[in-house]
């Protein structure tokens, strides 16, 4: 207990700094709360008493958020699109970041630089000159097109995360594999991408969470409601209710169904997503 | 089995200047011999190993296993099996799988992979772990599946890259003999890294002692103890360390405090030859003896007495020209001196003494 302790509380710092970590934690639990709260509660008993209960229960506004601004076609658009462009690019970043973070030439470093300022542009500066391109390619206004987007605008942050991870992971084993006979792609498919699994799965979970959440260039490239994401649907439903009267019972039930798929996979897989983004870091 | 050969072979590490991690590394290892590589940090020996793997470049001359010029070939076209420090386990896979990984790829049939690793389990005591991951394994038993990987695969020479270093002390002296007792069963040729020269003693039929990516020493355990080339190999072998003190020399011999230790004609001579002033003094604990204080000796004040129960070690200053030097005594562990006191050393035996160039380290006689 005594030795336990003695590691623990290492000063008033931390102790202020736990106290606002825990603050910053109950703050949005609070917010996510009320969140879910005010989307089971009527539009006047929301303005009424922001704290209160009265009217809880109506999941009817569920019904509304979902069937008045296509939520379904929505969702469907988005789960394809959304775990389609994940997927591709942990794929196509995985074998990429591999060889950039084992070869130690300067092209490889080059190009590592490369991709990372791809990171640091930002993407407002780039949609004119994307649009045209787009629409030259004739993918305009059409899922495919913002797959391929979606594919490319992420392969930056993805190839530079998992450079990070597979220059963690311990050569000796790779080694290992190439006495044992096998060759550089089995040596990657067998060895290494099961022992990378959890910088993988980070990688798809992060991209999963910033697609899903992406607003901005479907807002430019979709126009068809029928092709709409969920973001989309739910700012247009924002801006039908400025024509038939707001509701933000309703509204908040929109939300909701946004971000609770997203909060399912933090808590299924938050573990996983943490030791992804510190292994290396202790041994 | 097969026997290997450096053939003048370096690994050069670009920089500024470039680093020569293995220099002109000439060495001779016959079939079926346990030859141990052993050096201090940074003296090649991992390098040297890894070039016989084939992940390290060979930037300079050649190697050869079993007569064959296997320079540029890559690791898989070698026969050869390495443990690795960090023993290098596939953490995804069983311990069975780990030790057929090497069969399943050269396309062995199952039912032959599992009688193999069947047969090599059992060796190493291993069967009741064949189903486990890597993780639930202590490190003991890792390491043994590591030594396992290897031996399944009947390569004609084994490679191991320090596998005891992650030990402790107790399981490390029980596998030391497990695997020097695995070899000679085997009888398959062995290089085997470390930085242990008490290892390196205890398992090699020979040992290489490199320092700086020079080869310094290639010899039996007993030979390199008896007669080591160089100072840098007299002070690396052996624990404690042998006591290794520039003396000035005189018609007679080299002169410490209170005595002139006399020298063989053949050193003085030598010596003289090259007009040296003073030489590299070598003398073993256990060649130096504490005596009553009649009889002859040098002075030594006594500064510290490590009690290893058999022995103790007596460390204490001796006046040396104008400074002092400290020495080190193994005496019997049951009448050790107390500190402070005054003892007289003497040589236990003059063809125990030697003598080392003071500048080139270089032995002087033969």
């Amino acid at each position: 207990m005594g030795s336990r302790s003695a590691r623990t509380d290492t000063g008033p710092v931390r102790r202020v700094g736990i106290v606002a970590v825990w603050l910053l934690v109950a703050f949005n639990i609070g917010v996510l709360l009320w969140m879910l709260l005010a989307a089971l509660r009527e539009h006047t008993a929301i303005f009424r008493e922001p704290w209160g209960l009265s009217s809880l229960g109506r999941f009817g506004n569920f019904v509304k958020a979902w069937s008045d601004s296509h939520f379904g076609q929505a969702a469907l658009n988005t789960v394809v699109l959304v775990v389609a462009s994940s997927v591709v690019v942990v794929a196509v970043s995985a074998p990429a970041s591999y060889v950039l973070a084992k070869t130690k030439t300067r092209i490889s470093g080059a190009m590592a630089v490369f991709f990372a300022l791809g990171i640091g542009i930002p993407v407002q500066v780039i949609v004119i000159p994307l649009f045209v391109m787009m629409q030259d390619a004739g993918l305009v206004n059409s899922l495919g097109g913002l797959f391929v987007l979606y594919v490319a605008l992420s392969v930056p942050f993805t190839v530079f995360l998992l450079i990070g991870f597979f220059g963690s992971l311990p050569e000796e084993i790779e080694e290992a594999a190439a006495i044992d006979g096998a060759g550089a792609l089995r040596t990657f498919v067998q060895i290494v991408l099961p022992v990378a699994r959890n910088g993988l799965i980070t990688a798809l979970i992060l991209n999963l969470i910033s697609l899903w959440n992406e607003t901005f260039i479907a807002l430019v490239f979709i126009q068809d409601s029928g092709k709409q994401t969920l973001s989309l649907a739910l700012l247009g439903f924002l801006q039908t209710q400025q024509y038939s009267g707001s509701d933000y019972g309703a509204l908040f039930a929109g939300v909701s169904i946004l971000v609770l798929p997203m909060l399912a996979l933090y808590v299924w897989l938050g573990r996983r997503i943490i030791e992804g983004l510190t292994v290396g870091a202790v041994k | 089995m097969a026997e290997v050969a450096y053939v003048n072979a370096s690994r050069i590490f670009s920089g500024n200047p470039p680093v020569r991690a293995v220099d002109q590394l000439q060495l001779d290892v016959a079939d079926g011999e346990f030859l141990v590589l052993v050096g201090p940090s940074g003296s090649g020996k991992s390098t040297a190993l890894r070039m016989l793997a084939g992940l390290e470049d060979v930037d300079e001359g050649a190697i050869e296993i079993g007569g064959k010029d296997v320079t540029n070939v890559p690791p898989k076209g070698r026969d050869i099996a390495m443990v690795f420090q960090s023993y290098a386990l596939y953490p995804h896979m069983t311990v069975a799988e780990n030790m057929g990984f090497a069969l399943k790829l050269r396309g062995v049939a199952k039912a032959q992979i599992k009688e193999q690793v069947a047969e090599a389990a059992k060796m190493l005591d291993l069967t009741k772990y064949l189903d486990r991951k890597p993780k639930a394994l202590s490190g003991g038993q890792r390491q043994r599946v590591a030594m396992g990987r290897a031996i399944v695969r009947e390569p004609s020479v084994f490679l191991m890259d320090e596998p005891l270093s992650n030990l402790d002390a107790k399981l490390r002296v029980e596998t030391r003999a497990n695997i020097a007792a695995l070899q000679q069963r085997l009888g398959t040729t062995t290089i085997y890294v470390t930085h242990d020269q008490v290892e390196a003693m205890t398992m090699g039929h020979r040992v290489a002692v490199l320092k700086d990516g020079l080869l310094q020493q290639c010899d039996t355990p007993r030979a390199l103890y008896d007669h080591p080339a160089n100072a840098f190999v007299a002070g690396f072998i052996g624990s404690p360390a042998m006591n290794l003190k520039t003396v000035p020399l005189t018609a007679e011999g080299a002169k410490l405090d209170g005595i002139v230790v006399p020298l063989s004609r053949a050193a003085l001579d030598k010596a003289s030859g090259e007009s040296l002033g003073e030489v590299t003094f070598g003398i073993r604990p256990e060649a130096l003896a504490l005596v009553s204080s009649e009889e002859q000796g040098m002075n030594m004040t006594v500064e510290l007495v490590e009690e290893l129960g058999a022995d103790a070690l007596v460390h204490g200053a001796v006046k040396i020209g104008e400074g002092t030097e400290r020495f080190v005594v193994r005496v019997d562990g049951r009448t050790p001196p107390t500190l402070g006191q005054q003892v007289k050393v003497a040589v236990r035996d003059t063809t125990e003494i030697h003598l080392f160039h003071p500048e080139s380290g270089d032995r002087l006689e033969a």
